[in-house]
C-alpha cells in the first residue's frame, strides 16, 4: 500500500529523513513514530507528494508517486497534526465543498453519516470558526473519510480531543480499519497506537531504526523475563533464598506479590512453582509482565538501537 | 472533466466569497465616487466657461474608474494564494485532486470574472451618468470597456505571480508596492533626465539617462499598469490595428504570468 526505497530529504546539507525503507501492507494500521524533530512530519509530506524527496522512490497503492497524479490522491485521505478550514464556512458547506471537489456521490447522505459518526450532527450548521479544537479536529476526520478513501494518513489525528472524544475517534478508525481501509498512523500518544497499531515503524534523526508488529519489537529489546505472582500469605524477607536459585536475577518481594526477573535460556516457570510449592505458598497467579510501548519506544530512541536485522540493515545502506 | 471540475469548485467558492465581501463594493464604491467628483468639476468648469470640446468626455473619469478597480485587483490577486498559504488551506486542497495549474487557474478565473463584473457595474454608471448629463456613451467608452477586460487580465495574471513567490499576506503586500514602487520611481527619473537637455549633462548622466532607458522601456513590457495606459491610448487614437495589438499583447503578457505562477507555486510549495 505504502513503500518507500530510499527516501531521503535533505534542507539546506541538513538531511532530515535518510534512506527510509518503509512498507505498509493492505489492511495494517501502521504506527509511525518518533520523537520531535525525527523527520515524521517531513516523511507524510514527501508521502503526500506536498515537498520532493531528494532521492529515493515512493509507491503509493502499487504506483509511484507522482504530484501530478490525482487520480492517486483520489484514494487517500488525510487528517493532518494542525488543521486548517475555511472558518467563514459551516460544517456543512465545507464538506459540501469537499465532496464536490473529490466528486462524491450521494454526497448529501454520506455527510449526513460522517457527521453522526464524528458527533458532529447537531453542529453542522455553525460556523467552522467557532468550533472548538477537538470539534475541528473530528470535521478533519469526516473530510479525511468523505471520498471513501483506501489509505488514511493521519498526523497526530487525537492531540487535541478529551477522552471521550479519543475513544470516538478510536473505534471510528477501528471499524474503518475493519472495512478494509489501511491506515498510517503518526502518533506522540504512544498508547493509543498501542491500542489500535498491529505494526509501527521508529524512526529517530531521519533513520528507520524498527519495523516490525508491536510484538517482535518488544521481545526484540528484552533481554529478561519478568514474572508477576501472587502468593496467598507475605512473602516478605525471602529475598535471599530467591537470589540463590541459579535462574533468578534479580527477586522483589512486597506482601503477597514477588515481581522476579528470570533468565531467558529457558522457560523456568515450572521451577518457580516447584520453589514456591516447597516453601509452602500458594501460587494464586503467574504473569509475564510486558514491556509497554512507550518503554520500547525510549529504549530504542535514546540509545538509538537500531533493531533492524543485518538484511534490513544492509537494505538500508544499500 | 475531473479537473475541469475540480477547476469549476474552486471557483465557485472563491468568486462567491469575494463576492460576499465588503471590499469588492467598497473599491467600486471608491472609483464611483472618484469619477462623480471629477465629473461635478468638468460640468461644473464647462457650465462656467460655457463651452466643452471634447472627443470623449467620459475616459478621463473611466481611466480613473479603471485604475482604482485594477489597484483592487492586483491586490485581491496578490494575497489570494499566500492567504491560503498562510491560513494553510493550500495545504488541505493540495492534499486531494488540485494541482497548481488548476488552483491557478481557478485564482485567474475567478479575479478576471469579478474584474468582468467590475466593468459591468461601470457600463452601468457611465450609461447613467450620460443619460443625467448628456455627455455621450460613445463607441469609444465601449472600446475601452472591451479593452478593460484585457487590462484586467494583465493586472490579475501580474497579482497572482507575486503571491506564488510569497508565503504570507504581509508579504505579498509589501513585494507588490515595493516592485511597483520601483516602476514608478525609474518612470519618474526616466522623465526627469530626459526633461534635461542632452548637452548640459556629464558622460556618467548621460550613461545613466542611457541605461535608465533600457530599464523604462522593459519596464513597459512588465508593468501591468504600463498595458493600461497604452491600451486606452489606442482607444484615444481609434486605430484598430493598434487596438488589437494591444489586447493580443495583454493575452500573451497574462498567459506568460499565469504559466510562471503555476511554475514559481510548484518550485515554493504549499508551506507559508
Amino acid at each position: 500500500m505504502i513503500q518507500t526505497m530510499g527516501l531521503t530529504k535533505e534542507f539546506n546539507g541538513f538531511r532530515a529523513v535518510d534512506n527510509l525503507n518503509l512498507r505498509v501492507e493492505r489492511g495494517d494500521i501502521y504506527g509511525f513514530l518518533g520523537p520531535n524533530g525525527a523527520g515524521k512530519s517531513t516523511t507524510i509530506m514527501m508521502l503526500l507528494g506536498l515537498i520532493p524527496p531528494t532521492s529515493g522512490k515512493i509507491y503509493l497503492l502499487g504506483e509511484e508517486l507522482n504530484p501530478r497524479n490525482v487520480a492517486i490522491k483520489r484514494k487517500i485521505g488525510v487528517v493532518s497534526e494542525n488543521q486548517y478550514f475555511y472558518k467563514e464556512m459551516t460544517a456543512q458547506e465545507y464538506l459540501a465543498f469537499f465532496g464536490e471537489l473529490y466528486q462524491v456521490p450521494n454526497v448529501e447522505k454520506r455527510i449526513d453519516n460522517l457527521l453522526e459518526a464524528v458527533g458532529l450532527k447537531n453542529d453542522r450548521n455553525k460556523k467552522v470558526g467557532a468550533y472548538s479544537k477537538g470539534m475541528q479536529q473530528k470535521l478533519a476526520f469526516a473530510r479525511a473519510l468523505l471520498h471513501d478513501p483506501e489509505l488514511l494518513i493521519l498526523d497526530e489525528p487525537v492531540a487535541n480531543l478529551d477522552p471521550t472524544s479519543i475513544k470516538q475517534i478510536r473505534d471510528l478508525i477501528e471499524e474503518e480499519n475493519r472495512l478494509g481501509r489501511t491506515i498510517f498512523v503518526s502518533s506522540h500518544l504512544l498508547s493509543e497506537v498501542e491500542r489500535l497499531c498491529k505494526k509501527v515503524a521508529i524512526i529517530n534523526r531521519g533513520r528507520l531504526l524498527a519495523e516490525d508488529t508491536m510484538e517482535n519489537i518488544k521481545r526484540r529489546l528484552t533481554d529478561t523475563v519478568v514474572l508477576e505472582i501472587e502468593v496467598d500469605r507475605d512473602i516478605t524477607g525471602l529475598e535471599q533464598e530467591f537470589e540463590s536459585l541459579p535462574f533468578v536475577k534479580h527477586a522483589l518481594l512486597q506482601g503477597h506479590h514477588l515481581e522476579v526477573e528470570l533468565k531467558t535460556d529457558r522457560d523456568y516457570r515450572i521451577e518457580l512453582s516447584r520453589f514456591l510449592y516447597e516453601k509452602g505458598f500458594l501460587v494464586l497467579s503467574m504473569k509475564t509482565k510486558e514491556m509497554s510501548l512507550e518503554e520500547a519506544f525510549i529504549t530504542i530512541t535514546q540509545q538509538n538501537v537500531s533493531l533492524l536485522t543485518r538484511g534490513e540493515e544492509n537494505h538500508e545502506k544499500a | 472533466m475531473g479537473r475541469s471540475r475540480v477547476l469549476r469548485t474552486l471557483f465557485k467558492r472563491d468568486f462567491l466569497y469575494t463576492l460576499y465581501s465588503f471590499g469588492y463594493y467598497g473599491a467600486l464604491f471608491a472609483s464611483f465616487l472618484v469619477s462623480s467628483f471629477i465629473l461635478k468639476n468638468f460640468l461644473d468648469a464647462t457650465r462656467e466657461e460655457d463651452i466643452l470640446v471634447s472627443a470623449f468626455p467620459l475616459n478621463y473619469p473611466l481611466y480613473l474608474t479603471l485604475i482604482i478597480i485594477s489597484l483592487y485587483l492586483v491586490i485581491v490577486s496578490a494575497i489570494s494564494i499566500s492567504r491560503e498559504r498562510e491560513q494553510g488551506t493550500l495545504e488541505v486542497l493540495f492534499y486531494g485532486p488540485v494541482t497548481s495549474s488548476s488552483f491557478l487557474w481557478s485564482k485567474y478565473l475567478k479575479d478576471l470574472s469579478l474584474g468582468i463584473l467590475a466593468l459591468g457595474f461601470t457600463a452601468l454608471y457611465f450609461y447613467i451618468v450620460s443619460a443625467l448629463t448628456n455627455l455621450g456613451f460613445t463607441g469609444g467608452l465601449v472600446r475601452a470597456l472591451i479593452m478593460g477586460v484585457f487590462l484586467i487580465s494583465c493586472v490579475v495574471s501580474f497579482g497572482l505571480f507575486i503571491s506564488s513567490l510569497t508565503g504570507r499576506i504581509r508579504n505579498s503586500i509589501i513585494t507588490l508596492i515595493a516592485v511597483l514602487g520601483a516602476f514608478l520611481a525609474i518612470q519618474f527619473v526616466y522623465n526627469m533626465l530626459l526633461g534635461i537637455e542632452k548637452e548640459s549633462l556629464s558622460p556618467s548622466m548621460l550613461y545613466l539617462r542611457q541605461a535608465t532607458a533600457y530599464v523604462f522601456h522593459a519596464i513597459n513590457w512588465v508593468s501591468p499598469f504600463a498595458y493600461l495606459s497604452r491600451g486606452l491610448d489606442s482607444v484615444v487614437l481609434e486605430n484598430w490595428t493598434l487596438y488589437l495589438t494591444h489586447a493580443l499583447y495583454c493575452v500573451i503578457y497574462s498567459l506568460v504570468f499565469v504559466f510562471l505562477s503555476i511554475y514559481a507555486m510548484g518550485k515554493k510549495g504549499v508551506k507559508a
